[in-house]
């Protein structure tokens, strides 16, 4: 492949790959993102190459194993264009069927397409529920490339907004642009992208780096992952066009070890970006020079703060250094350094090719654009969304999330990962804000949102995000490090039915003091998943502490199962799946032996629907409560 | 020592024998030219000096030293253009740069363009040697493969045939030779070896002399060679530590305390560094893991739809506690935090096969079919 030297090359070669392209030929596009390898796409995808060349349409039908379609909870998703016929939780013994009746003979697999709760079915892939409500516009192209292809990714319009800004406009004019379209950090603390950029070009110090950030530390969540693997050169189109605003000439991309195919898409799109030259020297003629280089972090959640990301790409251990000068001024080896997230950097080519206005046209006030969030948790469908900011929360977990399954009801919605907050059913109108959230008790964050039933117990949530951040803070200042671990073991007494009075009023009591002096944001907001389960759900730490109860049956101390003798119908299943060997047999049904049990529910998980006999019941009292 | 013996039996011995000149020093101060070179010639390496930039690539292109030690700030042809343009006139030297306290990072700009070391003045002899012997080692990976591979196989040693002890001992002579040729004493090299062999014997008792001593130290050798391809690939360079770090655990599937002593020395970063680092990343294990990895995530997903039970389970059923491996050291249990397949959660992970809320029956034959 010639390099390209000009606008023109670039236009050439895209009228030439569109040339070669028949919008109208059949496209079998398999979902390949990491949820979907799950389930075991690979094998789908190759049945449909085989299947196709069997019967003699290859040539005809192409196979594109594309990037996340978002749809996680039905993988393998399969959407055949141009018709968009969308076919869910596809095997690949269901490929042959696919083939014959809808390739060949244009019919529609029933079976296979999504059914709404009437059992209607919906064949179009934009008419379904979970994609109707969205509006996928960062996302949005991720099912129609194969992340391995550059020539995908030029098919849609890539690198366009590249050879606008640095052919037809200044990096002054590329900076404005970015500010006046407000675009506001995607990481979490939305701070705004342009103004990150103007000071980090304005610093004093050379040579100054531009760093995407793909450390996703929040457990729960993957809209970066999903953004990195399934459309790499969307980000890397991106990060030139801020190099070139900032005057960096080196940028870096840290991406977790623990994502291997983003890893792996990643370094390939870089490779192939500089065989086109559209990284390295005097990219399309313009005179700029800028390459990037991965560097792999090998997962501490602390590391994704900028200062700690920056002292791992050093080669020293990633922990955070007091900020008293901003990275943007003094950041890698001591220069000046534009760290944004992964999506962040993926909006950028939008705004350059469709405008400020278009973006602000997009959103609320202060927040404009749209939002991916990983929805998962308590919900029917789970995956990655796309909303305009704006959108409220009850749109995302009902429209688009299909709400709770098991005819549960709704608790609470986490978001903001182990930095946020609950959100309880009342607030669930709240709109996706980077203010609104904050007013309301939690936060953006990077886009994590879990959806949280009945069966979820907020003092367990709350134990479990202050055992995460405790287990991951680095240990360098002691509000958090001491504070956290004093925190934990509160928390755990609490679980355990240790708690005591006064209990709650500590709690707020430490956190007020980690907030006030942790060095870094772990720190300082870490307390909130407590802070914020306190003040929307104290009834249920009151409930733990004074009457030694888990209302959600959750916490192992505070509960027993039980074999309700009357609805058994001794099917011996949950003898035979007891580890412990605590099911014990007696003349008509099974009888669990507490001495032996060690709650962890396998009874409860196959006792058959019909029978539903094994119940939680409070430790104490003899209340029974279903298991959820 | 060999520089004592008689013309005639210099020019016989061929290739082992040191060059001529070594290492050249070029420094404006005349004061330096003649430390280095005394400190450098004690230790047996044959050396000259240049006072200028100009005089210093003249002696370089014609003596062809191994080493070049070049003073970053002199007046005429600076540090920088000296490094850049001794890599054209002899493609095999390594530069060594010398510099004052205050411009530092001036020196590691020039490591950037082919310096694999930098010393600050005031400095030690015992400083100078030591980078001056690592830069030679280095010496040895930038020589061609066509020639090394004959040195580290004697010519009489067919490649098909098997190892004989002598072919073996004559291989460790060829090393010994090599290495007092690089100023590193013998008994600097028995003590290493006696350091890798007692190892050996605490790991067999450990482990119950389930294997010998000697198989031991040979998976030693290997894993050290495994590290050390791996430092040669990132350039010998302590910024990529982390990265090194990640490739030998990639390959070996664990950090062996050996591996990290040898990083430390070719690094030349101190151990506790290293373990500052591979103790703080979830990712890098310092204890050997099992034949198979079971993951089970804790994700935030995971852990509402029942992840601490699952956990439960699996550890019931292999009998471990999460991040321990069973003692006939076929599975290692991990928890991990958000695999990104939240749908399936919660989720269990078997040598990369995704298995959503398994029974406990169903994780007995999952860990049945292991083998």
């Amino acid at each position: 492949m010639p390099k390209l030297k000009s606008d023109t090359d670039l236009e050439g070669l895209r009228q030439r790959i569109l040339a070669e392209r028949d919008p109208n030929a059949s496209c079998v596009t398999v979902c390949s993102g990491t949820g979907c390898h799950a389930y075991g796409c690979e094998g789908v995808a190759d049945a449909f190459v085989s299947e196709i060349q069997r019967v003699g349409l290859d040539g005809q039908v192409r196979v594109r194993r594309t990037g996340c379609h978002g749809f996680c909870e039905r993988g393998t998703v399969v959407v055949i264009l141009p018709e968009e016929i969308c076919y869910l939780h596809v095997k690949p013994e269901d490929v042959p069927e696919i083939v014959s009746s809808t390739l060949m003979d244009k019919n529609v697999v029933e079976r296979l397409a999504y059914s709404d709760a009437n059992g209607q079915k919906i064949v179009r892939h934009g008419e379904i529920p979970f994609y109707k409500h969205q509006r996928q516009i960062v996302f949005g192209d991720n099912r129609f490339i194969d992340p391995k292809s550059i020539e995908d990714y030029l098919a849609r319009g890539g690198y366009a907004a590249l050879s606008k800004a640095l052919l037809q406009m200044t990096p002054e004019q590329v900076l404005a642009a970015v500010k006046e379209a407000n675009l506001r950090g995607r990481g979490g603390g939305g701070f705004p992208a342009g103004r990150k950029w103007e000071t980090t070009r304005n610093a004093p110090g050379d040579p100054k780096y531009v760093i995407v950030n793909a450390d996703e530390g929040d457990p729960g969540a993957y809209m970066d992952r999903s953004l990195l693997e399934g459309n790499p050169h969307r980000v890397i189109e991106g990060l030139i066009i801020g190099a070139y605003a900032i005057d960096s000439h080196e940028g870096y991309i840290y991406v977790r070890q623990e994502y291997p195919l983003a890893l792996e898409n990643s370094i390939q799109a870089l490779e192939t970006a500089r065989e086109y030259g559209l990284l390295g020297e005097n990219i399309l003629g313009s005179g700029f020079n800028f390459d990037v280089s991965i560097h792999r972090g090998a997962g501490a959640f602390v590391s994704g703060e900028s200062s700690a990301l920056m002292n791992a790409i050093e080669g020293r251990v990633g922990k955070p250094r007091s900020k008293y000068v901003h990275t943007s001024e003094k950041g890698l080896w001591e220069k000046p350094t534009c760290l944004n997230n992964v999506e962040t950097w993926a909006n950028v080519p939008f705004i350059i090719n469709q405008g400020a206005d278009w973006f602000r046209g997009i959103g609320t006030e202060n927040s404009k654009g749209t939002k991916i969030f990983s929805l998962v948790g308590k919900i029917r469908n789970t995956g990655l969304v796309e909303v305009p900011m704006g959108s409220t929360l009850r749109e995302i977990v009902y429209d688009i999330g299909g709400g709770i399954p098991d005819g549960k009801q709704i608790k609470a919605v986490q978001t903001g990962g182990p930095s946020g907050g609950v959100l309880p059913e009342s607030m669930l109108d709240v709109p996706v804000d980077f203010d609104e959230l904050w007013e309301a008790g939690s936060m953006m964050g990077s886009g994590g949102m879990i959806v949280m039933d009945e069966g979820t117990c907020m003092v367990d949530t709350a134990r479990y995000y202050i055992d995460f951040l405790a287990h991951e803070s680095c240990g360098k200042c002691v509000p958090c490090r001491e504070g956290l671990r004093q925190m934990l073991r509160i928390l755990t007494d609490i679980t355990l039915g240790k708690g005591k009075d006064g209990d709650i009023e500590l709690l707020e009591e430490l956190s007020a003091f980690i907030e006030d002096s942790a060095l870094c944001a772990l720190g300082k907001t870490a307390p909130n998943p407590v802070l914020s389960t306190i003040s929307r759900f104290r009834d249920e730490y009151e409930a733990h502490i004074k009457d030694k109860r888990c209302p959600a049956g959750v916490c192992k101390a505070l509960i027993s199962y039980y074999i309700n003798p009357d609805d058994c119908i001794a099917c011996a299943l949950c003898a035979r799946d007891c580890p412990t060997d605590a099911i014990e047999k007696t003349d008509t049904a099974y009888a669990i032996n507490q001495e032996k049990c060690t709650k962890c529910g396998a009874c409860a998980a196959v006792c058959p629907d019909k029978a539903k006999a094994v119940v939680v019941r409070d430790a104490v009292r003899a209340e029974y409560q279903v298991v959820a | 020592m060999e520089t004592n013996m008689t013309g005639e039996s210099t020019a016989s011995s061929t290739s082992d024998e040191p060059r001529a000149t070594d290492v050249v020093v070029i420094d404006d101060e005349e004061s330096i030219c003649e430390g280095c070179r005394q400190a450098l010639e004690a230790d047996g390496y044959g050396t000259a000096t240049a006072p200028d930039g100009v005089q210093g690539l003249r002696l370089v292109e014609e003596l062809q030293p191994r080493v070049v030690l070049v003073d970053l700030k002199m007046p005429g042809m600076g540090g920088v253009e000296v490094v850049t343009k001794v890599s054209e006139v002899a493609p095999s030297v390594v530069p060594i740069i010398i510099t004052g306290y205050g411009s530092i990072e001036s020196a590691v700009e020039t490591m950037r363009i082919g310096a694999s070391d930098f010393i600050t003045k005031p400095f030690t002899p015992e400083k100078l040697l030591g980078s001056v012997r690592h830069a030679m080692e280095l010496t040895e990976a930038k020589a061609k493969p066509e020639v090394a591979a004959p040195a580290a196989r004697p010519a009489a040693v067919p490649e098909a045939a098997p190892p004989s002890k002598h072919s073996l001992l004559l291989q460790g002579l060829d090393a010994l030779g090599r290495l007092s040729s690089l100023g590193f004493r013998k008994r600097e090299f028995l003590n290493e070896l006696r350091a890798l062999e007692s190892e050996a014997r605490e790991r067999a008792e450990r482990m119950g002399h389930a294997k010998d001593k000697e198989e031991i130290v040979l998976e030693m050798v290997h894993d050290l060679h495994v590290a050390d391809g791996v430092i040669q690939k990132h350039g010998y360079s302590k910024s990529a530590l982390i990265q090194i770090l990640l490739d030998v655990q990639t390959e070996l599937n664990w950090l062996p305390g050996y591996c990290l002593r040898w990083i430390s020395a070719r690094l030349n970063v101190p151990e506790t560094a290293i373990y500052g680092i591979a103790s703080f990343y979830e990712a890098f294990a310092l204890e050997r893991r099992g034949a198979h990895l079971v993951q089970v995530c804790t994700g935030t997903a995971c852990h509402v739809r029942g992840a601490p039970r699952l956990l439960d389970r699996t550890s019931g059923v292999l009998g471990v506690k999460p991040g321990e491996t069973d003692p006939e050291m076929k599975f290692t249990l991990q928890t991990v935090h958000c695999l990104g397949c939240c749908a399936l959660g919660p989720v269990m992970v078997v040598d990369g096969n995704y298995y959503s809320d398994p029974s406990t029956r169903q994780i007995a034959k999952i860990m049945d079919a292991c083998n």
